[in-house]
């Protein structure tokens, strides 16, 4: 202890003096944790420092879970860090309430703005354009696809390649003939929805149908009835009181998938979780019976919708001095000037038009069918409130499925409730 | 000459009153009731965390629309079924069970750690252990299948609104019944020896002396347990928030302070959920009152 | 000592009977938790529960150990939960015990309105002040620091209120005799009344001890690097991402627990011997 408050005594001192001194720019560095992404990313700051020996990059990780909370506070007491990411729903804000910088694009690495936008991949960017300007770099733009045991759709008689769910309707037949219960409790589930994303999972089934959570002029909230309610009766079929083929309280299948068990069929993931199989499995990767399929449509879908894509983007905190932001930029394009090493170990699509066209995407294991439903894929629903809205689906789904209500009254609740959200804005 | 001199001393006596109280009155004046007047005061405007902008003074306007929202209600309602469904078991069993200890001549020290043990894991290691007990596949459903004589059934631990309450509430009870037992186990202990002598030598029976000796001469400590458990019923937040991470539906078990933390770190909302806050906060002072009201009704000044 | 005397040979089976089942009930989960950590992730699913793990499977706690970056980590974080726990508790007893004590034994004015002001501090959720508390923290310069983990936890309402209930039955006359023989005020507190409150201290030094073991929020805000964080951290970082495996998770959950229940185990005489001491005072 006696040490340890010398040692603090000892930097309260030290960090204000080197900082009158002059030369030394400390920038402060949180993100979530990913193993695979450590490993590189320190390996990329020692390269960093060596390049500018006057700068000292502090990362620091948290539990991706936790993150939201550690940032949000650290803001609110105007002490954020000079550098961040997290999923866009929750950096949205941040840059609504101008706490964000926008890019320098010389420290980037960029002639002006329109060479960094040639540089990505179309629309990947909107989510994070404001009034004009950019506010962040991806690290990684995600989308969710069907990840298949063929061991499982073996076992159960089918084949694979042929009988895969290409519908939902479909999606149901197949998981019911895949799935084991012993009673009412399923010990073999076919396919497992991920039940807290329902922004980025559900609300494209919805728009299959024809229906939307918000008006394109972003005032009312639920658009056609219809659309909204056939999920919703749909859901309440896949639930624990109509089909019984699963409910969010069953432990969320991406992990079971790895240690292939027998006990999931089907799961929704992205491609990073390829590279999870591979650290978690190799046998079962090396195996090969595993595969990926697109998202599934609706029969009478009047529009192909895949799952939304969501994206992690690095930030830059505009409270901190301009030489501070300019070295972050510096730092941040340096780290993504490797988007092949981050495909190869931690398995994130940087969407640069030079990684897509690489032959290590190419040659990635099933990158083309994520390209494909990326192509067909529009951004997540992401404002301030969209964490809120969320959670408002989240509660709907869960009553029906769970609670017996019925799905007009779950629809018409959470319509007044989305609305309220949305009228509270102004 | 004598007022004068024990004036002096009752002087003295307060000077270092002070002096004692000093040390934590400043420590609370900046950790606590500085937080607590920024929160009054959040409570008045309209302010969003992350917003550069000075906030807007609105008043009361945060409590009317609080006053006004079912979904505030709701998360009234849900603190209240998780507070009583807790705290009078918790009451009635610790007792119980410390009596129990104190009348074994052996194994107290195993029962007393037996029971304690739960109190000494981490919330976070208790719900990674609960979460896979009440998994459908998990412990819970085995049990209850095995008590009930059932076979398959899922009783949706996790799923249905009246079972997740439940499970909260036993998750709750089966991590502070030690911690309630230890209390009334000291305050068992600090009950004179010559008071059950002395009912004995006046004939009474085990559960009479229980009834008319034990029991008040417990009082200060069973206020003590009481305020203390309502009060942790009342501010219970890391059960619901990790069952609802988990799955769990929200609306049963929407708590208030799980409220206040989704308005604030969610919505970003810090002026309502500074609002709910206070508003929490009165509701504890409340009962809190209530309590030492209704301890005091009979006459024991001295044990409380 | 006996509370119910008297009582039948039936009575004295069934409350036997009681006390077992409850026991085991209540140790059930954490028997899970150990058994659960020595299995691989497909046998922990599996019905009916295997209570007895057919192989040890140790891979589990190398894997807990190690963390998922490699780091090792893991023995420090828990070091720090010990360092913050066990100071915090020294701190807590001592505040507490002076601060009881002047609320017991000192008539002054106003003393009611400090005891309810106290109290009061018991009644805010700790999710409503994280904010200000972290500005506070930030402007005294104390993140990522032992420090800072500890500031705010110096001492706190339950612990006051603890000891003002424990030492207002005190014997006055055995303070002012010390009076009458020339002890001084704060050699009274150190050699009379911490010594004759040994239940009440043991008692909160173990339930602070536990509170803070258990504290996530505050740790999370305030420890920035790797090396300041404290076990919960740890644990929801590694066994509550969406990757690691059950067993694994239980094997974090287990080392986390280990010392503890060791710790708990070897100072349990405290709770007995605690109480008897208080009635032998009394009695």
């Amino acid at each position: 202890m006696n040490r340890r408050s010398f040692f603090v005594m000892f930097l309260c001192l030290v960090i204000p003096i080197s900082l009158l001194v002059g030369k030394t720019i400390e920038l402060q560095f949180w993100t979530h944790e990913d193993p695979n992404r450590t490993v590189i990313e320190n390996r990329y700051i020692e390269e960093f420092q060596k390049m500018y020996p006057d700068v000292v990059i502090k990362r620091v990780t948290q539990s991706s879970t936790k993150i939201q909370e550690l940032v949000l506070t650290a803001f609110a007491a105007n002490q954020g860090p000079d550098i961040f990411n997290m999923s866009i729903e929750d950096e949205y804000a941040y840059i609504v309430n101008q706490r964000v910088a926008s890019v320098n694009y010389e420290a980037a690495g960029y002639e002006n703005k329109e060479a960094l936008i040639n540089a990505y991949l179309p629309g990947t960017l909107d989510p994070v354009v404001f009034e004009g300007e950019i506010y962040g770099l991806p690290l990684e733009i995600t989308n969710w696809c069907i990840l298949l045991n063929k061991k499982v759709f073996k076992d159960a008689g089918l084949d694979p390649e042929k009988d895969y769910p290409k519908t939902w309707e479909e999606m149901v037949e197949v998981s019911e003939k895949l799935t084991i219960r012993e009673g009412q409790i399923i010990t073999r589930r076919g396919f497992d929805f991920r039940y807290p994303y329902y922004l980025v999972a559900f609300i494209p089934m919805v728009e299959q149908l024809g229906g939307k959570l918000i008006s394109d002029d972003g005032k009312t909230a639920i658009v056609n009835d219809e659309a909204w309610l056939k999920f919703l009766d749909f859901m309440a079929a896949w639930g624990p009181n109509g089909l019984n083929l699963g409910s969010p309280t069953y432990k969320n299948a991406r992990s079971l998938f790895n240690m292939d068990n027998n006990d999931i069929g089907m799961c929704t993931t992205g491609l990073y979780q390829l590279a999870r199989i591979k650290a978690d499995n190799p046998a079962f990767y090396d195996s090969r019976e595993w595969m990926v399929v697109p998202f599934p449509q609706f029969e009478n879908a009047v529009n192909y919708v895949p799952a939304h894509y969501y994206g992690h983007y690095y930030m830059v905190n505009v409270q901190k001095p301009k030489e501070n932001q300019e070295m972050a930029w510096k730092f941040i394009a340096f780290m993504l000037s490797h988007p092949e090493e981050y495909l190869d170990k931690v398995a994130i699509i940087q969407p640069t038009n030079e990684l897509l066209e690489s032959d290590t995407f190419k040659n990635y294991p099933y990158s083309d069918v994520f390209i494909s439903d990326l192509e067909k894929s529009t951004v997540v629903y992401f404002s301030e409130y969209s964490a809120k809205i969320q959670s408002l689906v989240k509660e709907a789904v869960e009553s029906v499925m769970l609670s017996n209500a019925s799905s007009r009254d779950a629809l018409n609740a959470l319509r007044r409730k989305v609305q309220e959200v949305l009228d509270d804005q102004y | 000459m004598r007022r004068i001199l024990k004036k002096g001393i009752e002087h003295k006596k307060a000077r270092w009153g002070w002096f004692f109280v000093l040390p934590s009155m400043a420590f609370f004046a900046v950790f606590s009731f500085y937080p607590i007047v920024n929160a009054l005061y959040t409570s008045l405007f309209r302010k969003r965390l992350l917003s550069l902008r000075p906030p807007t003074f609105i008043g009361l306007e945060n409590y009317e629309y609080l006053l006004k929202s079912p979904d505030f209600w709701n998360s009234i309602k849900a603190t209240f079924i998780f507070t009583l469904g807790t705290f009078i078991p918790i009451l009635v069993f610790s007792l119980l069970l410390a009596a129990f200890i104190m009348s074994r001549k052996r194994f107290q020290k195993f029962f007393q750690m037996a029971f304690y043990s739960p109190a000494v894991l981490s919330s976070v290691v208790a719900a990674a252990i609960w979460l896979l007990i009440l998994d459908p596949r998990g412990l819970a459903n085995m049990g209850a299948n095995f008590l009930l004589g059932t076979k398959g059934v899922d009783y949706k631990w996790l799923a249905s609104a009246n079972m997740v309450r439940f499970s909260t509430i036993l998750v709750y009870f089966w991590k502070y019944i030690g911690y309630f037992t230890i209390i009334y186990i000291t305050g068992l202990a600090s009950i004179p020896q010559s008071l059950h002598e002395a009912a004995k030598i006046d004939g009474a029976s085990g559960w009479k002396d229980f009834w008319h000796i034990t029991i008040p001469l417990l009082k200060p400590t069973t206020v003590l347990v009481s305020i203390m458990s309502m009060l942790q019923c009342l501010k219970t937040f890391s059960t619901q928030y990790l069952f609802t991470q988990s799955g769990a539906p929200l609306e049963p078990i929407n708590v208030i302070t799980l409220n206040i933390y989704n308005t604030a770190i969610r919505d970003h909302n810090i002026g309502r959920a500074s609002a709910m806050s206070i508003i929490l906060f009165i509701i504890m002072l409340f009962f809190t009152w209530l309590q030492f009201k209704a301890s005091r009704s009979g006459g024991e000044v001295d044990y409380m | 000592m006996k509370i119910i005397k008297g009582q039948s040979l039936l009575v004295d089976v069934i409350i036997w009977a009681l006390l077992i089942a409850t026991a085991l009930l209540i140790l059930s989960p954490i028997v899970f938790m150990f058994t659960a950590s020595l299995m691989p992730a497909r046998d922990i699913v599996k019905m009916p529960y295997r209570w007895i793990p057919e192989e040890l499977y140790l891979d589990n706690y190398a894997q807990a150990i190690r963390g998922n970056d490699g780091s090792y980590i893991y023995p420090r974080n828990i070091l720090n939960s010990f360092i913050v726990a066990g100071l915090v508790s020294v701190t807590t007893v001592l505040l507490s015990a002076l601060t009881g004590y002047g609320l017991a034994k000192f008539p002054f004015k106003g003393r009611n309105l400090v005891f309810l002001l106290i109290m009061a501090t018991m009644m805010i959720p700790f999710e409503a002040i994280m904010i200000p508390l972290y500005l506070v923290a930030t402007s005294l310069n104390i993140q990522n620091t032992y420090i800072g983990l500890i500031l705010p936890f110096l001492t706190n309402a339950f612990g006051i209120f603890l000891m003002r209930q424990y030492l207002i039955t005190f014997p006055d006359e055995i303070l002012d005799a010390a009076r009458i023989d020339g002890s001084g005020e704060l050699s009274i507190f150190w050699r009379i009344i911490l010594p004759n409150s040994a239940p009440a201290v043991a008692t909160l030094a173990i339930l602070t001890f536990r509170s803070q073991w258990d504290n996530l929020l505050w740790p999370l805000l305030i420890s920035q690097s790797e090396e300041m964080k404290t076990i919960p951290l740890y644990i929801v970082k590694f066994a509550m991402e969406k990757h690691t495996n059950e067993g694994a998770m239980m094997a974090a959950a287990s080392i986390a627990s280990i010392p503890i229940l060791i710790l708990f185990i070897t100072l349990s005489k405290y709770f007995v011997s605690g109480a008897s001491l208080y009635s032998s005072r009394k009695g």
